[in-house]
C-alpha cells in the first residue's frame, strides 16, 4: 500500500466529484464507498472477478462496464463513471421516480433475489444495450450476445436465468437494438 | 452426542433486564424517513405481484445491506467511522507467540489491539464457547484449527486501516510463532444412528424404530462409541441387536439378495454467499447502549447471545440495538460466528463506531462452510423385482475446528439418505468429526445433499446392474403415502415423487436419450454426450418451528402486518404479505418484519424443545404464557410452510372473529334480521370477490365496510399468534368473548376496535391487545422429535452434457426438472429458486472445492480466482426447463423448496458422465483431472 497521494478529480453520475487528495493505489470501489457513501456498487471478490462491483465508464468508445475493485482511482481520474445510484431517475428528494428499461425488467422478470449482485448486472446489461444502439444486431444473435455480455457476472442465487430473460427481452423489444437478420434474400 | 439442535439457542429476551430491540435495517435507516414498510406503488395488477416487495431499494442501489452502512447513515450514530480487522492463524503446529507489530512502521501501529489477554482481563466471553469456539487464542497455545482469531486491530481512520492491512495480509511475518506443537486430540462432535427394522408389510407397525423406540446416540468417551447390543436390554441396546442382526445378514445375504456396495466423497465448499459476513457497531460507553448493524441469518439468537457476552463483562450495558439488514447466506450466516466481533469491536472502539467488513480472503478464511462427508452404503436387493430390501450406511463428516452445527448436520444427513426410497429394514449410522479445518456448520442442504447424492449414485449403479431403467428401479422403491421413513414416521400427506418420476420417464430427453447420444457424437466427433436423472425429496423446517405473526385491521380499511419473518433473498417478506389474501381478501398493505419486541402476545420459553422430557413439556405447558421455543431464524427452507402457517391461522381468527362478525351484522342490520333473514347462512359459504366478501346471495361487502363495521361495534380487529410445529402442530383452544375459538396455534391475543367498551379496553393491557390465556393445549409429544423429517419437498432432474475425454470438461447442454410444492404462493420466486439452486448443485458436481487444511481456505489466501463458482454459460441458461406439478386441492400447503432444489442435479450429472464415458465416480467435483485420470 502506498501512502503517496494524488488530487483526483472524476464525474460520479453526471456529477462533479473532486478535487480531492486520495492514495494513489486507492480503487475507485473504495473511492464510492469510503469517500462518496455511494454504497450500491458492491464489494465481492476484490479481483474483478465476480463483478459485483462493475460500474460504467463512460468513455470514448462509449459505455463500458468495469470492475471498480480493480480500478485505481489514478486510471480513474478525469473520468466519467455511472454507479447503481445513478441510473433511475429521481426526484429532488431523491426518490425514484422513473427506472431505467434495464432496472424495469429485472424487476418485472424476478432477476434477483439477495440482490447484492444486482448493481453489476444493471452495468453490464445497460452496457450492453446502450452499445448495441450503435451497433444493432440481429435478433437470433441475442442470446448469445447477452450471454456473452453477461458470463463475467457472478450471481451465486439465481442461476442467471432471469437476469439473461431480462436483458434479452430489453433488447428485443427496444426499436433500433436489432436489425432484421441478414439473408441472401435480404442482403445488408 | 446430545441432541444438539439447529436452533435450541434463542433464549426469551424477557428474561434479562436489558432492554434487546432487534430492529431491521430499513427501519433503523427509515427512522428518519418513513415508519413502516408499505406495499410498493403499482405493485399488483390484475390481482397479481408485479414484483417484489423488496424490488426497487435492491434495484437502485439503496442502503439494504448491513455491508452498505457506514456510521455516517445511522441515525444518531457518531460520523466518524473505525476500522476493525481480524488476524487468524494460518497455520496451526506452532504455538501462537502474539501479533508482529513491529512490522508496522509507527504510524500504522493500531489504535486498539484486542487479543486474548484484554478480553479474558475484562471479562468478555463468547456466549456458548463450546458452539462458537473461544473468542481468540490465548498467547503461549496452539491454534485448534485453521483461521482461528488471534486479535481484532481497530484503526480510526480508513487510510491507515488500509495500508496497515495491506502490510499485514498474506504476510508470514504478521504472527509470531513459537516452538513446534502438536494438535490436540479432538474427540469427535458427534454421533447417532437410525435403526428401523419394519413389520412384515410397510404398513404393519415397526418391530424397531427411532420413532417408535429410540435414537441412538454415540458416546464417544467409551472404547466403543455404540451400546453393546442386547436384545433384551435397553432400547439402544435392543437397537444396536437389531444393527448388529442387520449387518450379518447382508454378509450372508438369502439367495435372492444381490448385495451392493456404494460410496460417495462429497467435498468441502464455501456457501460463498457475495455479502461477505460483516458488520458495524457502535458502544456508547456514557449510557451503555450497543449498536450493532449486522448481516445474519439468525438476529434473534445474536442479540441474545450478545446481551449475555456483555453483561458478563465489565463493560455496562443498558441496551442493545441489533439491525439486520437484507442479507444472504445459504446458511452461512446463521449462527455463525462474525456478529460477536463486531459487538466485541464496538467495546473496544473507544467510545467510536467500528466497521468489522471481512473482504474475501478472510471470509474464505472465518466463514462457514458446508461438511464433506465419507459415505459407505450396503444395499440389499431383490434380484428378481428390483426391490430394495436392507441398507447399512455409514456417513463420516469432518466438522473442523468448532462444532457449531455439526452433530444435527450429521442427524439431518443420516435421517435423509433414503430419498424418495422405501426400506423394509435399515441402519444408518454418522459421525462428525472434529479437525483443524475451518469450521463447517449450516450450508443449503444441512448434510442432506451430501447423503442423498451418494445414494443417488448407488441406484444408479444397482439400475445398470439389474438391467432395469434407473427410473423404473426408483420407482419400484418409493416410499408410497403412509408408508415409514427411516425413523418409523410417516411423512405428512400425499408423497409425489412417483408423479415426477413419471413425467421424466416420459420426457423427450429420456426417451430419446439413445439417439440423441447417437446424433450428438456424430455431430461434434470427440465429443461423448450423456443423460443422467435424479429424484430426491427433501424436508423442510427443524422439528421446533415457532413463529409468530400479528394482524391488525385499521378503522380506515388497511391490514396491517407484524411478522418474525426476515428477508435472505427467497422473497419470504414478499409472499408473507401475500398470504392473508385466502382469508381476508387482501394483501397486507403496511408491514413490520423481523420484529423480536411482542408485547402483545407475552410468551416465555425455557427454548428447549429437543431435549425437555415429556414430563417437563407438560408441565411447562400448564402456564398458558409458556411456549416451547418463542421463534426460528430465517433458514431450513422454513417460510413457506411454517411462517406461512402462522400467517395464515392469524388472517383466519381475524376474519372468524372480526370480519365475519361484522359481515353477519351488516346483512342482518334492518327490521326482522334484515337481508339475512330469509336466507341460511353459513360461515364456509364465504368467499372473497374482486375484494369484497360474498355468501349465499348477500350483499357483497368491502374490506372496509367491514373494516369501519367492525371498529364501530367493538368487533375483534387484530389478532397476534404464536405456532410450533414439531413435525406437527401444538393446537390451542381459547375463550373469546365468550365463545371457544381453537385453531393449530398455541398462544392469542386480540384486539377489539375503537367502539369497544371501557371493560374491554381495560383488559388490552398487553402492547394493546388482551392476552387470551388457553384453555387447553396440545403439544406434539417429545418423542416425536426421533421422527427427524415429515415433511418433504420432491424434485426430480435430467441432464444432458457433454463430456471432452481430452480435456475432461464437462459442459451441460440441457436440463429439466419437476417439482412438487403445494400451491405456490408466488410462481417466480419458486422458478427463481429453482434456478439458483440448480446452478449451485452444478457447481457442487462440477467446480467447487476447497482443501482442507493447510493449502485450504484457513490460510487466509483463498477468492473466487482459485474457487470456481458455476457462471452463466455453465448452467445451460437459454435450454433449461423447470415445472411444477399442479396441486391436488386449492389447499394444498406449500412447501419449503429452497434447498431440495439443489440437490438431485449433483447426482443426475455425475450419472449423466457415467452415460456418457462408461466411468463411475464416487467424488465430487467431477474436475477435469479427475475425469481425464479415470478415463486413463
Amino acid at each position: 500500500m502506498s501512502d503517496r497521494m494524488i488530487s483526483v478529480t472524476m464525474r460520479i453520475n453526471g456529477e462533479k466529484t473532486g478535487p480531492v487528495d486520495l492514495p494513489e493505489d486507492l480503487m475507485l470501489l473504495e473511492y464510492l464507498h469510503e469517500y462518496l457513501n455511494l454504497t450500491g456498487t458492491r464489494y465481492g471478490c476484490g479481483q474483478g472477478v465476480c463483478r459485483a462491483c462493475a460500474v460504467i465508464h463512460d468513455g470514448a468508445a462509449g459505455a463500458e462496464p468495469i470492475p471498480a475493485c480493480i480500478t485505481g482511482v489514478a486510471w480513474a481520474n478525469g473520468r466519467s463513471f455511472r454507479t447503481v445510484e445513478g441510473h433511475a431517475t429521481r426526484d429532488d428528494d431523491g426518490n425514484v421516480t422513473q427506472l431505467t428499461s434495464v432496472q424495469q425488467a429485472f424487476l418485472d422478470h424476478f432477476s434477483f433475489q439477495c440482490s447484492y449482485c444486482t448493481s453489476g448486472f444493471v452495468a453490464a446489461a445497460t452496457a450492453l444495450v446502450e452499445r448495441l444502439e450503435a451497433a444493432p444486431i440481429a435478433p437470433e444473435d441475442v442470446e448469445d450476445v447477452v450471454l456473452d455480455a453477461l458470463n463475467e457476472n457472478i450471481c451465486r442465487c439465481t442461476g442467471y436465468v432471469r437476469y439473461l430473460e431480462a436483458t434479452r427481452d430489453v433488447i428485443l423489444n427496444t426499436p433500433g437494438l436489432t436489425r432484421a437478420a441478414v439473408t441472401e434474400e435480404n442482403p445488408s | 452426542m446430545a441432541n444438539f439442535s439447529r436452533r435450541n439457542f434463542l433464549q426469551t429476551a424477557a428474561s434479562t433486564a436489558v432492554a434487546i430491540h432487534v430492529v431491521p435495517l430499513h427501519k433503523a435507516l427509515a427512522e428518519l424517513q418513513t415508519e413502516r414498510q408499505h406495499q410498493p406503488p403499482n405493485w399488483i395488477r390484475g390481482g397479481r405481484i408485479r414484483f417484489r416487495q423488496d424490488g426497487i431499494p435492491k434495484v437502485t442501489g439503496n442502503k439494504v445491506f448491513a455491508i452498505d452502512i457506514r456510521a455516517r447513515d445511522m441515525p444518531g450514530w457518531p460520523e466518524d467511522q473505525s476500522h476493525a480487522l481480524i488476524l487468524r492463524a494460518d497455520r496451526a503446529d506452532r504455538r501462537f507467540e502474539g501479533f508482529n507489530d513491529a512490522l508496522l512502521p509507527d504510524d500504522l501501529r493500531p489504535d486498539v489491539i484486542v487479543t486474548d489477554a484484554e478480553v479474558q482481563r475484562d471479562g468478555v466471553t463468547m456466549t456458548q464457547e463450546d458452539f462458537y469456539g473461544r473468542l481468540f487464542l490465548p498467547r503461549g497455545e496452539a491454534p485448534r484449527y485453521l483461521g482461528q482469531p488471534v486479535a481484532v486491530l481497530i484503526y480510526h481512520d480508513y487510510a491507515r486501516f488500509r495500508r496497515a492491512k495491506g502490510q499485514l495480509q498474506f504476510n508470514p511475518d504478521a504472527l509470531l510463532w513459537g516452538g513446534d506443537a502438536e494438535l490436540p486430540e479432538m474427540a469427535p462432535y458427534g454421533g447417532a444412528r437410525f435403526v428401523r427394522i419394519g413389520g412384515e408389510t410397510p404398513d404393519a407397525p415397526d418391530r424397531f424404530s427411532p420413532l417408535s423406540d429410540t435414537l441412538v446416540f454415540a458416546d464417544f468417551e467409551n472404547a466403543s462409541p455404540w451400546p453393546d447390543a442386547d436384545a433384551q436390554g435397553d432400547a439402544g441396546g435392543r437397537a444396536m441387536a437389531h444393527a448388529k442382526a442387520l449387518r450379518e445378514e447382508l454378509q450372508s445375504p438369502p439367495e435372492n439378495w444381490a448385495v451392493y456396495q456404494g460410496r460417495y466423497a462429497s467435498q468441502y465448499v464455501d456457501p460463498a454467499a457475495l455479502e461477505p459476513d460483516n458488520g458495524n457497531a457502535w458502544y456508547d460507553p456514557e449510557n451503555g447502549a450497543l449498536h450493532v448493524v449486522v448481516g445474519t441469518q439468525s438476529p434473534f439468537t445474536n442479540a441474545d447471545h450478545i446481551e449475555k457476552m456483555v453483561s458478563n463483562s465489565r463493560f455496562d450495558l443498558s441496551e442493545l440495538r441489533l439491525h439486520p439488514g437484507y442479507t444472504v447466506g445459504y446458511g452461512q450466516k446463521e449462527h455463525h460466528v462474525l456478529p460477536y466481533y463486531v459487538a466485541l469491536a464496538a467495546l473496544y472502539g473507544e467510545g467510536r463506531p467500528v466497521r468489522l467488513a471481512l473482504d474475501r480472503y478472510s471470509h474464505f478464511q472465518g466463514a462457514i462452510k458446508r461438511h464433506p462427508f465419507q459415505t459407505e452404503m450396503t444395499l440389499a436387493v431383490d434380484r428378481e423385482t428390483g426391490m430394495f430390501q436392507s441398507l447399512a450406511a455409514d456417513l463420516r463428516a469432518n466438522g473442523g475446528g468448532v462444532k457449531n452445527f455439526s452433530p444435527s448436520v450429521g442427524q439431518v444427513a443420516a435421517s435423509a439418505l433414503q430419498g424418495i426410497h422405501y426400506f423394509p429394514k435399515s441402519d444408518i449410522a454418522v459421525q462428525v468429526d472434529a479437525s483443524r479445518a475451518p469450521t463447517a456448520g449450516s450450508m443449503r442442504g444441512y448434510g442432506t445433499l451430501q447423503s442423498m447424492v451418494g445414494f443417488e449414485l448407488l441406484v444408479d449403479e444397482v439400475a445398470e446392474d439389474l438391467g432395469l431403467d434407473p427410473i423404473e428401479l426408483r420407482r419400484r422403491n418409493l416410499m408410497h403415502s403412509g408408508m415409514k421413513n427411516t425413523q418409523g414416521a410417516i411423512p405428512a400427506g400425499t408423497l409425489r415423487a412417483g408423479e415426477l418420476l413419471d413425467a421424466a420417464q416420459a420426457d423427450p430427453l429420456w426417451t430419446g436419450r439413445a439417439e440423441r447420444k447417437r446424433q450428438f457424437e456424430v455431430d461434434n466427433p470427440g465429443y461423448l454426450y450423456g443423460v443422467g436423472v435424479s429424484c430426491v425429496q427433501k424436508d423442510y423446517g427443524t422439528g421446533a418451528e415457532a413463529a409468530l405473526v400479528q394482524l391488525e385491521i385499521t378503522p380506515d380499511g388497511r391490514l396491517h402486518m407484524k411478522h418474525v419473518a426476515s428477508e435472505i433473498g427467497c422473497g419470504s417478506t414478499t409472499s408473507q404479505m401475500l398470504m392473508t389474501e385466502r382469508h381476508l381478501g387482501r394483501y397486507a398493505d403496511s408491514v413490520d418484519f423481523a420484529v423480536t419486541d411482542w408485547p402483545s402476545l407475552p410468551l416465555q420459553s425455557n427454548d428447549e424443545p429437543y431435549t425437555m422430557s415429556q414430563e417437563e413439556q407438560d408441565e411447562a405447558a400448564s402456564d398458558p404464557h409458556w411456549v416451547p421455543r418463542i421463534t426460528s431464524p430465517r433458514s431450513a427452507s422454513n417460510s413457506a410452510y411454517y411462517f406461512s402457517h402462522a400467517t395464515n391461522e392469524a388472517a383466519r381468527l381475524l376474519f372468524d372473529l372480526g370480519l365475519w362478525q361484522a359481515a353477519l351484522g351488516i346483512w342482518q342490520d334492518g327490521i326482522g334480521g334484515g337481508q339475512a333473514a330469509p336466507l341460511a347462512i353459513r360461515r364456509d359459504q364465504a368467499e372473497w370477490r374482486d375484494g369484497h366478501l360474498v355468501a349465499s346471495g348477500l350483499q357483497p361487502l368491502s374490506f372496509a365496510e367491514l373494516a369501519r363495521r367492525a371498529h364501530d361495534r367493538g368487533l375483534i380487529t387484530g389478532v397476534t399468534v404464536h405456532t410450533f410445529n414439531r413435525w406437527a402442530w401444538a393446537t390451542g383452544e381459547f375463550e373469546v368473548d365468550g365463545e371457544r375459538v381453537s385453531g393449530a396455534i398455541d398462544a392469542l391475543s386480540v384486539k377489539w376496535g375503537e367502539g369497544a367498551s371501557t371493560a374491554k379496553k381495560a383488559r388490552m393491557r398487553d402492547g394493546g391487545y388482551a392476552f387470551q390465556p388457553r384453555k387447553k393445549v396440545n403439544y406434539p409429544p417429545v418423542q416425536r422429535n426421533n421422527a427427524s423429517v415429515v415433511y418433504y419437498a420432491p424434485l426430480a432432474t435430467i441432464v444432458e452434457l457433454s463430456v471432452n475425454p481430452g480435456s475432461g470438461e464437462v459442459q451441460i447442454l440441457s436440463h429439466k426438472s419437476w417439482m412438487e410444492c403445494g400451491n405456490m404462493i408466488v410462481p417466480e420466486l419458486v422458478s427463481g429458486q429453482l434456478q439458483g439452486g440448480i446452478a449451485m448443485g452444478i457447481g457442487h458436481a462440477l467446480y467447487e472445492e476447497l482443501p482442507l487444511y493447510e493449502d485450504g481456505p484457513g490460510n487466509g489466501t483463498w477468492n473466487f480466482n482459485r474457487y470456481r463458482l458455476p457462471r452463466a454459460r455453465d448452467v445451460a441458461v437459454w435450454s433449461q426447463q423447470g415445472e411444477v406439478i399442479e396441486p391436488l386441492s386449492a389447499t394444498d400447503p406449500p412447501k419449503g423448496i429452497a434447498e431440495v432444489v439443489m440437490i438431485p442435479v449433483v447426482a443426475a450429472i455425475v450419472n449423466a458422465v457415467h452415460d456418457a464415458t462408461g466411468a463411475r465416480f464416487h467424488e465430487t467435483p467431477l474436475t477435469p483431472d479427475r475425469i481425464k485420470e479415470a478415463l486413463s
